[in-house]
């Protein structure tokens, strides 16, 4: 069975619709202090695929190890943070990249094909620096222009986005938070990537500057054909912005599917509990909650890592770590007992 | 830019202030390149003359006018000084800089050079040098050893920014984006500490001029070129205050009191403009 499971993504691989794909990717935070050796398992053993042309969006608590995955596969960890296993294997147009044996390819091609929009990105702008700045630091490598006709392309690129090209003189702090995430977004995308990471775009966007810039992301996708892996606690944004959807949980990944099928019909006991934890409109009745917390990385529980909490764990979720498998709604789902389990 | 100076001027009086002081030490330097006499030429002019209309501020037992050689010596003294505090700032910088965004190993060892020359007693180091060297000892010389002598507490002080900048998310973008290390110190971090730069600059300054004042009284530097310090040493050797020619000590001390307050003021005032915390704190907030 497990066996099954570490073939069915690489013969996807050789599938052109694919735009990345992980396979056991284990990426810990390790120190090694008067010999005690620590590790935190922030991305434990994480494979799936990600098609070009679709927003795909990860989901899960704070510490679930959501920005230590796309980190990881962006290429862009530091020590103490380490890749123990697994490929990450980037199909770009002009060839694929395996991002941790080929480190220079990689390099060239970040921000070419590969864009990141950081979490916290309204600070990405350096506050001391006039906005142009930042685009000819970031991009203008990229991009093989003369100063002038690269100046002209930003400027197309941001009247594109609806950013007024004087923006480019100003300082970082005379623009608006709303402003300054569209800039980073535009700073991301003036390469035209075929592949963009966002972690937390939205995070500290009251709703209404929310609504638009997960309208610029789409458009931009939409223009551009692109992937994008999208990251977020929120679920209302995953609903509105995303085709498939991962949920993770304790640095692994628990459910994945159609983001329909996942909010309709969740297959893991915790994706229920985190569906019915949303507010729906009309309905008065108390959120159910789960008992105890996520566990600490460093000392995860054997098997199942949600076994301690899940209201229908077996003997077997505590021994043994469920594997991936297809699920009934078209999606994968790691647990034993599947679509078992529903709040009343 | 303009704005902002008019606005320090027109609100912020220790700046006013400091502005007209070191106007006047500038005009004197300006004044300096129109000098009738040579500036080492000694006897052109009647000795111990007190100041009057012909002679401004007296003249020496040398027969030198004490205007004349005061403007020279400002001007060999500012001198020294500018060259101290840029040659200091660039190794600050570099050292600051560098440290602080490599960190780790790299940082320990640097680290533990700059705390040691910082712990060196610098006025000892320099008599040493000046006896071993005695007349290879150039005013030039001089102040390089200083500017060698005077950037550990600045690296220290652009290391901690440094330290706070490699984390920040435009630092960690640039590093995504492909941008190397020693493009990343100069664009993205160098505009970041140029504030403290400019402000340790002005201290410097003074640290530079106060130690060239102190070698020169003493006679460790090139007494023939003209400084305030080699001035004051001048009429100590012809025992100008025993003598009543109190003219020959008192202006150039005037002077370089103007020198520092000016510079002190301007300091001061540049860094309550860039640091809003001490602006608050004047406010009583």
């Amino acid at each position: 069975m497990q066996n099954l499971m570490r073939t069915q993504p690489l013969t996807l691989a050789e599938n052109a619709m694919d735009a990345l794909t992980i396979d056991g990717l284990k990426c810990y935070y390790v120190n090694d202090y008067f010999g005690v050796r620590r590790e935190i398992r922030a991305v434990d053993d994480i494979s799936l695929t990600i098609r070009r042309n679709e927003i795909y969006g990860i989901a899960g608590e704070s510490s679930s190890g959501k920005t230590s995955l796309i980190k990881t596969l962006a290429g862009a960890i530091r020590p103490p943070m380490r890749v123990v296993g697994g490929t990450v294997k980037f199909n770009f147009a002009d060839g694929p990249i395996n991002v941790y044996a080929e480190p220079s390819k990689m390099k060239a091609a970040r921000w070419r094909h590969l864009s990141y929009i950081m979490q916290g990105s309204m600070n990405v702008l350096n506050p001391v620096r006039r906005v142009k700045h930042a685009f000819t630091d970031f991009a203008s490598r990229h991009m093989n222009l003369d100063p002038d006709a690269f100046r002209a392309r930003v400027e197309a690129h941001l009247a594109r986005l609806h950013l007024d090209p004087h923006v480019l003189e100003a300082f970082p702090h005379q623009l608006s938070g709303g402003m300054r995430q569209r800039l980073t977004i535009a700073l991301a995308t003036v390469c035209e990537p075929e592949f963009i990471i966002a972690d937390e775009p939205t995070t500290a966007l009251d709703v209404l500057v929310q609504q638009d810039v997960l309208a610029l992301i789409k458009e931009v996708q939409m223009r551009l054909q692109s992937s994008v892996i999208f990251v977020t606690h929120d679920m209302s944004v995953h609903a509105a912005i995303t085709d498939r959807l991962a949920i993770m949980y304790a640095g692994r990944l628990a459910e994945e599917g159609p983001t329909q099928a996942i909010f309709d019909n969740p297959q893991h006991p915790y994706t229920v509990h985190l569906i019915g934890s949303l507010p729906r409109i009309g309905d008065v009745s108390t959120r159910k909650s789960l008992r105890g917390k996520p566990p600490a990385l460093s000392d995860p529980p054997s098997g199942c890592r949600f076994h301690p909490r899940c209201p229908i764990a077996i003997d077997k979720c505590a021994r043994e770590v469920p594997a991936m498998l297809p699920s009934a709604t078209g999606g994968r789902v790691a647990c034993f007992r599947a679509g078992e389990y529903q709040i009343q | 830019m303009f704005k902002v100076l008019r606005d320090l001027l027109r609100y912020n009086k220790e700046f006013l202030l400091g502005t007209i002081l070191i106007s006047i030490i500038l005009a004197l330097i300006a004044a300096s390149f129109f000098s009738p006499y040579d500036e080492n030429a000694i006897y052109v002019v009647a000795p111990d003359m007190p100041p009057s209309a012909e002679f401004w501020l007296g003249t020496t037992s040398r027969g030198q006018e004490v205007f004349w050689q005061i403007a020279a010596s400002m001007h060999n003294t500012l001198f020294f000084g500018i060259i101290v505090a840029f040659v200091s700032r660039i190794i600050a910088i570099a050292v600051g800089l560098i440290s602080g965004y490599i960190g780790g190993r790299t940082d320990q060892i640097i680290m533990a050079v700059n705390d040691t020359l910082g712990a060196l007693p610098n006025i000892p180091i320099l008599l040493l040098l000046v006896f071993v060297l005695r007349d290879q000892m150039t005013w030039f010389m001089l102040a390089i050893t200083a500017a060698l002598l005077g950037w550990t507490h600045d690296s220290r002080l652009i290391r901690s920014v440094a330290l706070s900048l490699r984390h920040r998310e435009f630092t960690r973008h640039a590093v995504f984006s492909g941008m190397r290390t020693r493009q990343i110190l100069i664009r993205e971090h160098l505009p970041y500490v140029m504030p403290i730069v400019f402000f340790t600059t002005m201290n410097n300054l003074i640290w530079a001029i106060g130690l060239e004042v102190t070698l020169s009284v003493l006679g460790f530097s090139d007494i023939n070129r003209p400084t305030i310090g080699g001035m004051i040493y001048w009429a100590n050797a012809h025992s100008a205050m025993v003598s009543g020619v109190w003219w020959w000590v008192a202006f150039p001390m005037l002077f370089v009191v103007i020198l520092f307050l000016g510079l002190f003021m301007l300091a001061m005032s540049v860094n309550e403009y860039i640091d809003p915390r001490s602006r608050l704190a004047r406010m009583g907030a």
